[in-house]
């Protein structure tokens, strides 16, 4: 009786926390999505109101063809996807290399890594700048994914090492009875074993590389080869604002991310947990 | 442990030979004939300036098929830190607007500009004003080509002075008393906007203190916060930030700033013509209601006086390898149509820094130009008497620094919050701006 | 014909294949990360400046003065309370939320509650800064009007120019953003506690605390941990957020270590002095980070037990 009773008021207050948190969520979404349907002058004139009175596609024709934001979609999938593939497998690799032939220096190494990842983005960003002159990479995309390797390997490093601590030594040493080499082992065992955790934590990194801003907006000069988050931060910087425009770009780089998101909500849970409690 | 250094060194090594292998070579065509890419750098991010460039651009590279112009386009925000961050890393245009005259003073100050009398001679020197090539004008050698000029009014909406029965105010005193009349009923008399990521704050003070004939530099360069007209101007803005003003914009930007008067919700603004396009693009129906009159006195028989005038310039950049390219091509953007169409995206705001051009048909056909035909007699006025912040005294990258370093928004906000004297913020401001001047002039 | 598998690694020549797989790792840590700092450090004790390519060693000079300037302590003091506040927050959030998913029953609304929560987690910086400043902004602000519509409120709260206002504003929008990386994760972690561990501890008459504390705690302490580590640094590097929404005002009120290193080096262009400052934020966050690693390996040790 008061079990039952005990249950029904924690879920009815799961319930009610969890559909605030929701509200608190997805306001600033619904608002934003519905400001960039509205006309500038109606957005001004009674910012409180959130619905528009005329719905206008204007702002999205603006941002899309004028402003050819579509540009700067393409960049930041472009940096994000080649930062997580390189990335990755650099991960990877050295993941596994530190759990199987470095078992003593590897904590060693795993401590620098992790290190490295608190370097502050902006103590890195002078020295980039200088060391991206001198290998003539500045202002472009390849230099951008270059540096956005400074805080994904040490960060994927770090997840991936906790995955492939468990994945059982036997099963490679089977492999290896069998004939198989150490890369066909690495390849063909072992990362379909640690898969899921590959998955999450690309996932991861592919999200910091497409939310970056300070190495994109400092490091990278050209309209045509600047990321979302630039182009929009840009936008609001312009001498004469739209706040329509303003609004739909905001849209546009908000809605892909969330489309994304509910695409792979799954993978996202695993995360850190697979990869640390064994 | 040495076959890991080598490994490391081989990689390094193999890397760099990758990396270092890349830069390109462009070479003029024997026969005269232009050919060579070139980066332009501008900060007109938004709408239709950046079409007519684009547009000119393009018309451009076909009439020179071995030509490339590259436009890069950056937050006017940002523009100073990317050439600033440019000299480190060597990513810089071949030719670029600068965001006002103090900054292309501020660039010659570290070497980096092309000297362009012929470009100058080119499109007539006796067309562009006195001032404005003087703004650009050091050792008798002209470093900055007035692309349009503009200068600071005072804008008022006709209707809520109507309304309140207030005459256009010509006295600070008056748009002091005019000011808390009208803030009441979720309007506000004036926004007095301090970020120090902007130069607000600097650009208010200016007023005040040219209006007292005074000058927030000395003669030999350094600054002066602690005159008495310094000191009274920022008494004065600080009582109007208190008392008409939203407290918010304390810390807001010009763009922050601005969108307050186009949304109606302040009753006076000091801005050059671009409220107009402003109000325009977000507020059209408040259009009719917006006028603008030269900058208060200090007494009403004062002579009129402009507190500031800038002339955007056009710049060519010492690395460039094709200057005669940006020469050209500059040459081009004035041309009198595409001179023309460029003016006419920010109409008014953008005022023609060469004579000869506001008599003519295409200019004066614009709807806005002649709606607006007053405002811009008075902004025309105030481009003809004003320098840049600080230019009394000529160029100086002193005058630059003066306005970009958000010292005195700082000064301002330390005031506010804080409390601190006036006097003693004022000293204070004063010695670190003279700090950094001996720290970076050259 | 079984042979020695860890005898055969060394003798195959797999030194090269070691590296092989550590090598590029190695590299960007080298490149990317060494240098860098080797660099910082250097700078620090010159009088380097952005425009400028000659400098002059200086010594301590930028250490004396950082140490000794008003504004580097107030951005300490800002960046210790918008990081704790920050990681708190956001754990504390977070983590009841995973709790509380962790209580539904229903499939569907668990799915549904799970999609929606995770929404802010998909902001780009630039558009939550956007948001936010809209929805804060204290003269048209929806928030500060409709507080003051409802009478919850006398005049508009100003929520990004009030002193006192600025930087619990901010990191309300911190933990906005970051709750659900938290929430989601200790979820995760939830779901690989056995059930039955629960139903033994009722059968012997625990109490919903006392499982609470014996069962979920030590099941999830470590990601929790681990969270907790990765959100320190992140949020105590964080730039973005605030140099967008406030950029660091007003008068400094919400400008945090990231902030006034910018300020330094890129606005002020006074590399050297940027680099020193950095270089004492560096510090900072090891001798913190070894701090929390010396618990978790702590707790590591006794799970293993």
């Amino acid at each position: 009786m008061s079990l039952k009773k005990r249950f029904t008021a924690g879920s009815c207050f799961s319930y009610i926390y969890l559909a605030v948190l929701c509200v608190m969520a997805i306001f600033p979404l619904i608002w934003l999505v519905v400001s960039a349907f509205k006309s500038s002058g109606e957005m001004l004139a009674n910012p409180t109101k959130i619905l528009p009175v005329d719905w206008t596609l204007e702002n999205f024709k603006t941002v899309l063809f004028t402003l050819r934001f579509t540009v700067n979609i393409k960049n930041s999938l472009i940096i994000a996807l080649a930062t997580t593939v390189i990335a990755t497998v650099i991960s990877a690799l050295a993941a596994y290399g530190i759990i199987r032939f470095f078992p003593k220096l590897g904590n060693i190494m795993t401590k620098i890594l992790i290190t490295s990842y608190m370097f502050p983005s902006i103590m890195l960003v002078i020295p980039y700048a200088v060391v991206m002159r001198n290998i003539h990479l500045t202002n472009t995309r390849t230099g951008l994914v270059l540096v956005y390797m400074s805080f994904s390997v040490p960060y994927a490093v770090w997840m991936l090492v906790g995955f492939f601590k468990t994945v059982p030594i036997g099963i490679e040493e089977a492999a290896r009875i069998d004939g198989a080499n150490r890369i066909q082992v690495f390849t063909k065992v072992v990362l379909p074993l640690v898969r899921p955790g590959i998955v999450s934590t690309a996932i991861y990194v592919f999200i910091n590389a497409w939310n970056e801003f300070l190495y994109a907006m400092l490091l990278v000069s050209s309209s045509s080869k600047t990321t979302l988050s630039v182009a929009v931060r840009t936008l609001e910087g312009a001498d004469i604002l739209n706040w329509g425009s303003m609004m739909a770009a905001s849209a546009l780089v908000v809605l892909p991310s969330i489309f994304f998101f509910i695409l792979i909500q799954n993978k996202l849970a695993g995360g850190l947990t697979e990869g640390s409690v064994k | 442990m040495k076959k890991l250094a080598s490994a490391v060194l081989l990689l390094l090594m193999s890397i760099s030979l990758v990396f270092a292998g890349g830069s390109a070579e462009t070479s003029q065509a024997a026969d005269g004939e232009l050919s060579g890419t070139i980066t332009f750098w501008h900060s007109f991010t938004q709408g239709k300036r950046m079409e007519a460039i684009q547009a000119a651009a393009e018309e451009f590279m076909a009439m020179h098929p071995g030509v490339t112009i590259n436009i890069e386009t950056m937050a006017w925000g940002d523009f100073n830190t990317k050439w600033n961050a440019g000299l480190t890393t060597g990513d810089l245009p071949d030719m670029s607007t600068a965001q006002n005259t103090g900054e292309v003073a501020e660039m010659l100050n570290v070497g980096v500009l092309h000297p362009v009398d012929s470009v100058i001679d080119a499109i007539g020197r006796d067309r562009f004003s006195a001032n404005a090539l003087g703004d650009m004008t050091v050792g008798g050698v002209v470093y900055g080509i007035p692309y349009y000029s503009h200068a600071q009014v005072m804008w008022y909406r006709e209707d809520l002075l109507a309304a309140a029965g207030l005459e256009v105010p010509q006295t600070w005193d008056e748009f002091y008393d005019a000011a808390v009349a009208l803030t009441k009923d979720g309007v506000y008399g004036a926004a007095v906007s301090l970020s120090p990521n902007d130069l607000l704050g600097t650009r208010y003070l200016n007023y005040y203190v040219r209006s007292a004939g005074g000058s927030l530099l000395n003669d030999d360069l350094t600054a002066n916060l602690t005159s008495t007209e310094a000191i009274e101007g920022i008494k004065f803005w600080v009582k109007v930030y208190e008392n008409c003003s939203p407290a918010e914009t304390i810390n807001y930007t010009v763009n922050d700033h601005a969108t307050l008067y186009y949304q109606g919700i302040t009753a006076f603004d000091f801005n050059s013509g671009f409220m107009i396009d402003g109000v325009r693009n977000n507020r059209p129906d408040l259009l009719p209601e917006v006028s603008c009159a030269m900058l208060p006195r200090m007494n009403e028989d004062d002579p009129l006086y402009s507190a500031e005038a800038t002339h955007i310039p056009l710049v060519i950049w010492e690395n460039s390898e094709h200057p005669e390219i940006c020469e050209a091509f500059i040459e081009y953007l004035y041309e009198e149509s595409n001179y023309i169409d460029f003016l006419s995206a920010v109409p008014v705001g953008m005022l023609p820094a060469i004579s000869g051009i506001s008599e003519t048909e295409a200019y004066r056909s614009n709807e806005i130009v002649q709606q607006f035909a007053e405002e811009e007699a008075v902004i025309a006025q105030a481009v003809d008497m004003g320098r840049a912040i600080g230019f009394e005294h000529g160029p100086s990258a002193q005058a630059g620094l003066l306005a970009n370093q958000g010292i005195i928004e700082e000064m301002f906000q330390d005031i506010i919050m804080n409390g601190t004297p006036v006097e003693e913020a004022a000293a204070a401001a004063e010695a670190e701006l003279n700090e950094i001047f001996a720290t970076m002039v050259q | 014909m079984r042979y020695n598998f860890k005898g055969k690694s060394s003798i195959q020549g797999s030194s090269l294949t070691r590296w092989f797989f550590v090598g590029p790792a190695m590299l960007v840590v080298i490149c990317l990360l060494i240098y860098p700092l080797c660099s910082t450090v250097f700078y620090s004790f010159t009088d380097k400046t952005m425009i400028r390519s000659s400098y002059n060693f200086t010594g301590f000079e930028n250490y004396q003065r950082i140490l000794t300037d008003s504004g580097f302590w107030s951005s300490f003091v800002n960046s210790l309370i918008w990081t704790v506040f920050g990681v708190l927050g956001q754990i504390i959030i977070g983590f009841i939320g995973a709790l509380c998913l962790n209580r539904i029953k229903s499939p569907v609304m668990r799915n549904v509650f799970r999609i929606t929560a995770i929404i802010p987690w998909a902001f780009p910086s630039i558009a939550t800064a956007m948001v936010w400043k809209w929805l804060l902004n204290g003269i048209y602000g929806f928030v500060p009007v409709s507080l003051q519509n409802l009478g919850l409120s006398e005049g508009l709260v100003q929520f990004f120019s009030d002193p006192d206002l600025v930087l619990p504003s901010l990191i309300f929008i911190n933990i906005w953003y970051g709750f659900p990386l938290i929430m989601v994760n200790v979820y995760a972690a939830l779901q690989t506690i056995p059930q039955d561990q629960y139903e033994a501890a009722q059968i012997d008459g625990a109490s919903a605390l006392q499982s609470f504390i014996h069962i979920t705690v030590p099941h999830i302490r470590t990601v929790v941990g681990l969270l907790v580590v990765l959100r320190t640094v992140w949020i105590f590097n964080n730039f973005d957020l605030i140099y967008m929404i406030t950029g660091g005002g007003p008068a400094g009120a919400s400008s945090t270590m990231p902030i006034y290193i910018y300020d330094t080096g890129w606005t002020g262009r006074m590399v050297g002095r940027a680099s020193t400052a950095s270089v004492l934020l560096l510090l900072f966050l090891v001798i913190l980070c070894v701090l929390y690693f010396k618990v978790i390996n702590h707790w590591e040790k006794e799970d293993v037990k």
